[in-house]
Order: C-alpha cells, then sequence, then structure tokens
C-alpha cells in the first residue's frame, strides 16, 4: 500500500456538478443488480427477492444469463489484452460485483504479478465479500474503496492508495454505467475518471443495450424493469442505451479492433461456440 | 472415479479430478433418489415403508445423512420404476462407494452421530464460512488450546478421552494441508481473542497460531471488534458449508451443548446468509484482523 497522495486532476474536473451518491442499504429483501447477477452467473450469494426479479426478466429475455456469462468472460479478455498486449500495470475496477471465479486482479497477476488493482463498489454484499475475498498475496496489490462512483472524488482520491495516478491506468466500468440514469451526468462521471488518468490510459465499458432486441421485447423489458422499481422489487433504475450513446462513453479516445460490438463478439477466444446473444454493447479505449 | 452416472449417465462436472468423497456421494446420490422419487410421484412415506423404514429415514437418505443399504437403494429403485439394468448398476456402484469407512470411524467412541455428520460436510465443503463469539474455530486451534476447550465441560474425564478428542480434533486439521483445500472464511468475535483459555502462555501461542493461519491464500479472517458495537448475530455461533457441486445446497450448522441443528432449506439458509454477509461488512478487513490480533497478543 501506498501513502495516500491526491492524485492530478481531482477536484478541478468535477464541473461543479452535484452528482447524487447514494450508499445501498443492506437490504435483502429488495433485489439489486449485483446479487441478480451473481444468480445469473450461476453463483449462490443471492436471496429470493434477487431470483425472482432475475427469473421474471428471464422470461422476456432467455438470453439474460448468456448476457451475464458473456460480460463475464468479456472482462476475462478484456484485462487479459489490457495487462498482456497494452502492458497495463494499475486497474481501477469500478462496479466489481460479488467475486467470482476470474477476477480482475487474478487474471491481470497471472500475466504480470506486480500488478495492482482497486476495486470500487457501492453494495454492502459485495463489501463483505470482496473486502474478504479480493486480497492478493503475491507480489502485487489490492484495495477495496466502498463507494458510489458517482462521488468521483472519493473513488479517485481513496485510489490514490494503492494507484500511481502519473503512470497509466485501465479504468474498467462492465456492466455499471445503466445503474447511473441521464441526471446523474453519466457521461461527466467517465469524463471525469478519465481526465484523472495520464495519456496512455485505457477505458474498458459495457452497457446494456437499447437497441439490441426487437422494439416490442425491449419495450416489455424496459416496461418490466420500470414496474419493478416502482414496487420496490429492486435497488437500481435501469437506464439501456444505444449503440451510439454507449460509443459517446468514449468520446476523444481511440477504439481498439474490433470496435464497438456485443461483448462476446470482442476478440472472442478462438473455438468458443456462440452461445446467444447478449444485451450488452462493449469496447476497449486508449486515452490518446 | 465411476463417471458412469445413475440418471442422465452424465459425469458430475469437478468429481472426476478429486478424490471421491464418502459425504458428496451420499449426498448426490440421495438427490438423484429424491428426484426419481418425486418423478414417480411417490410420498417419503410411502418409500419408507417399501424398506421398511420411517419417513425420516427416507429423509436422510436423500440428504445424504445416512450410509446407504445396497438392498434398500435396490429395493427403492425397484418402486421409483428405474428398471434399466445400466443405470440401476450406476447407481449401486455409487452406493457402494459411499459406504466406504471415512477417517473418524476410529474416534467413534468420543463421536456423537450429530458431529459425525458435521465432520462429513466439512470435509466435503468447498467453502467453509463461520461466525465465532466463543472459541477459536476448531480448524485453527492448537494442541495445548484444544485441550483446554475439551477438559472445559469435562471436568471429570478421563485422560485417554481427552487425549483422543484432542487427537480427533487436531486430525480435522489436516483437511487445511490437503490438495484443493476448501475456503474457509471465518469471522470471530473480539471476545475469542480475549478469553484466555488455558491461560495466557497457551493463547499467546493460539494467537500466533492465527496469524499464521491467515497467511493461507485459502483463508480468511476477520474480527468484529467490541468498538463496533452489538452485531447482528444475536444468536451465537454458526457455520455455513457450500458444495462445488452446484445442485447440493448449502448446510447452516449451529452447535449446541448436546446435539446440532443443520438447516438446508434455502429460505432458512438465506436468513444466515444474511447475518453472515452482514457481520464480515462489519469487521475488520483481513490484513486489519491480523494487526489486530498481533496487537491483543502483546496484550495478552
Amino acid at each position: 500500500m501506498t501513502s495516500g497522495e491526491t492524485p492530478a486532476g481531482v477536484g478541478t474536473t468535477s464541473g461543479g456538478t452535484a452528482r447524487k451518491a447514494r450508499p445501498l442499504p443492506f437490504d435483502t429483501s429488495v433485489a439489486n443488480q449485483a446479487r441478480i447477477y451473481d444468480y445469473l452467473l450461476g453463483g449462490k450469494d443471492n436471496y429470493a427477492a434477487d431470483r425472482a426479479a432475475a427469473e421474471a426478466a428471464l422470461k422476456l429475455v432467455p438470453d439474460g444469463a448468456f448476457t451475464a456469462r458473456a460480460n463475464r468472460a468479456f472482462l476475462g479478455r478484456a484485462v487479459r489484452y489490457l495487462a498482456g498486449e497494452a502492458g497495463m500495470r494499475q486497474f481501477l475496477d469500478i462496479g466489481t460485483g460479488i467475486p467470482t471465479a476470474g477476477n480482475t486482479h487474478q487474471v491481470a497477476q497471472a500475466i504480470a504479478p506486480e500488478t495492482r488493482v482497486v476495486y470500487v463498489d457501492y453494495d454492502p454484499v459485495v463489501l463483505a465479500h470482496a473486502r474478504a475475498l479480493l486480497t492478493s498475496h503475491e507480489a502485487g496489490a489490492t484495495d477495496y474503496i466502498d463507494a458510489d462512483l458517482r462521488d468521483t472524488e472519493t473513488v479517485l482520491s481513496q485510489a490514490a492508495r494503492l494507484l500511481d495516478f502519473t503512470r497509466p491506468v485501465a479504468v474498467t466500468l462492465l456492466a455499471i454505467m445503466h445503474a447511473i440514469p441521464d441526471d446523474d451526468d453519466p457521461y461527466g462521471i467517465v469524463a471525469t475518471l478519465m481526465d484523472a488518468v495520464p495519456s496512455g490510459s485505457y477505458l474498458a465499458l459495457s452497457h446494456l443495450a437499447s437497441d439490441a432486441l426487437d422494439e416490442k421485447t425491449q419495450q416489455s423489458l424496459e416496461e418490466l424493469t420500470d414496474r419493478m422499481v416502482q414496487d420496490r422489487m429492486v435497488q437500481q433504475q435501469f437506464t439501456y442505451r444505444t449503440r451510439e450513446q454507449v460509443a459517446r462513453f468514449f468520446a476523444g479516445m481511440d477504439l481498439v479492433e474490433p470496435g464497438l460490438v456485443r461483448v462476446e463478439e470482442w476478440r472472442p477466444d478462438p473455438g468458443t461456440p456462440a452461445g446467444g446473444t447478449s444485451l450488452l454493447w462493449c469496447a476497449v479505449g486508449r486515452k490518446p | 472415479m465411476n463417471t458412469v452416472m445413475p440418471g442422465g449417465g452424465q459425469p458430475i462436472p469437478g468429481l472426476e479430478d478429486q478424490p471421491v468423497n464418502a459425504t458428496v456421494l451420499r449426498m448426490l446420490l440421495g438427490s438423484q433418489l429424491r428426484r426419481l422419487r418425486e418423478a414417480a410421484g411417490i410420498t417419503p412415506e410411502q418409500a419408507g415403508s417399501h424398506i421398511r423404514a420411517s419417513r425420516s429415514k427416507i429423509s436422510r437418505l436423500e440428504t445424504g445423512r445416512v450410509g446407504f443399504k445396497l438392498r434398500d437403494v435396490a429395493d427403492l429403485l425397484t418402486l421409483y420404476g428405474m428398471t434399466d439394468e445400466q443405470s440401476r448398476s450406476g447407481f449401486l456402484s455409487l452406493a457402494r462407494q459411499s459406504s466406504a469407512p471415512d477417517w473418524w470411524a476410529k474416534y467413534g467412541d468420543v463421536l456423537p452421530d450429530w458431529f459425525e455428520t458435521y465432520l462429513g460436510l466439512e470435509s466435503a465443503a468447498s467453502v467453509i464460512r463461520s461466525f465465532e463469539i466463543q472459541f477459536v474455530h476448531g480448524l485453527f486451534q492448537t494442541e495445548d488450546y484444544a485441550r483446554a476447550v475439551t477438559k472445559l465441560g469435562r471436568r471429570s474425564a478421563l485422560t485417554g478421552e481427552i487425549e483422543h478428542r484432542v487427537a480427533l480434533r487436531l486430525r480435522r486439521q489436516e483437511l487445511l494441508a490437503r490438495p484443493n483445500p476448501p475456503r474457509i472464511w471465518s469471522v470471530m468475535d473480539e471476545a475469542v481473542l480475549r478469553r484466555p483459555v488455558g491461560g495466557p502462555a497457551v493463547m499467546r501461542a493460539q494467537l500466533q497460531q492465527l496469524i499464521k493461519a491467515a497467511e493461507l491464500p485459502h483463508v480468511t479472517l476477520q474480527v468484529v471488534p467490541f468498538a463496533r458495537g452489538g452485531h447482528a448475530a444475536a444468536s451465537g455461533s454458526f457455520t455455513v458449508l457450500r458444495f462445488e457441486e452446484h445442485d447440493l445446497p448449502d448446510v447452516v450448522y449451529a452447535e449446541q451443548l448436546t446435539s446440532a441443528i443443520y438447516l438446508e432449506q434455502r429460505s432458512d439458509v438465506e436468513h444466515y446468509l444474511e447475518v453472515m454477509d452482514q457481520l464480515s461488512g462489519e469487521a475488520l478487513t483481513p490484513a486489519a484482523t491480523v494487526r489486530f490480533i498481533g496487537q491483543v497478543a502483546r496484550e495478552t
């Protein structure tokens, strides 16, 4: 662990936007994204409300479970690319989720043991698992920050305990930005994060698509999630975005081949059988 | 290992490359028998009476808590309409393997049935999460600490019996060093560290042992300090066991003076998991825990 210095740019790039950071209460009677995702991945760290919400969504979108697995597989390939070909030795993984096999630090440290990884999440169940399990025993280091990503100042200042913001950082925002509604300035959040890292840094992002399904199914899905939020069945609202809207997160960056695609299409491992069609756009971009 | 599995004829993922654990085999065989029974529309009472046993015997068989008699398995398969010879022989072979004696058989004189079940589950688990309010978890106890704990409730016990119990506890710890060990995630109340079981010298050595255990990559220790105030586990110590095989349910184990409870209904288990998640969130991080134990050791 390094001592906490303020990273370059923090405090000057927030643009004066007062973003609403909300700690998520520990409430297992209401479904939430991290635990639904755990359920879709076949995990057991989820509760009855999470399974009910997931099953309701799966009825409309049978590829939901494939989407979760495909996103997890994208994480593995993207981190392998970033730690390998791109030579990244520092990762800021925001929206960590409940630890499962092949977490970011394990993938990256398998390639470069000295890699440092800072995890950020605001879910209390993720907190419990991540602080206990996402620890390094090797040359590298990991840290966990309990913060809402809307509070970029806290995220960046605490990440600086472990990361050197004068050197390139790979920022990963996987299946998380759709939990940020337009009112909370999602593009400003990503811009603030990428302003805080130097040239040569990377952004990997995946995002729920609003234009991946046929119109009718998409509409039913959005109605379902709206209804679940209204009925207080889930803790987070989802904002589905188009391919163009997702591309805007990479404004000013150079996209790595193959550009902005579905998660299962991003540099698939040779011989991977087609398992479905995911609902997530993704890309990896380099800050010039 | 025999990978010809009854039922679907599919090998069970993850079992091929691991030493076969009799408890897991019993649980798997039990859950498949339950599925067959339910598919045939037969009640536990009917199944029980067919093999001259009670409803609860069927329940214990189907949850893998007790060993199978080959004849009972064969009779049940017939009752459930399983006539395919190859599938039947797969089931019977599984039943044969699952009745191999466990290592703890020779400790039978000091081993109540309710704890024998726990040993089977513990040795079969892939994740062991525990919350301890009183004593250091058995898997991390030093010999002297284990002896002191064992003597506590048995002032009149003979030395031989005490030593046999201590030997059993130490034998359990071989789990920590086996290939492919379970992940052990133990949260303990500060009281566990402060209560000088066996006296200050024994306790100091025990605290050092805990610090050493925390270095193992598959071990996570967390302390809930007194300073945190009250905690979510109003009742007492408990353990949640999870198994590699996805179909097997998590099991909650809570020990009482002369017995123990085992819960595997998902709704019951979830209540304990929730408390465990809350406790883990309230507890110190693993790194801070090691520093905290070191501090307590200096004060002991």
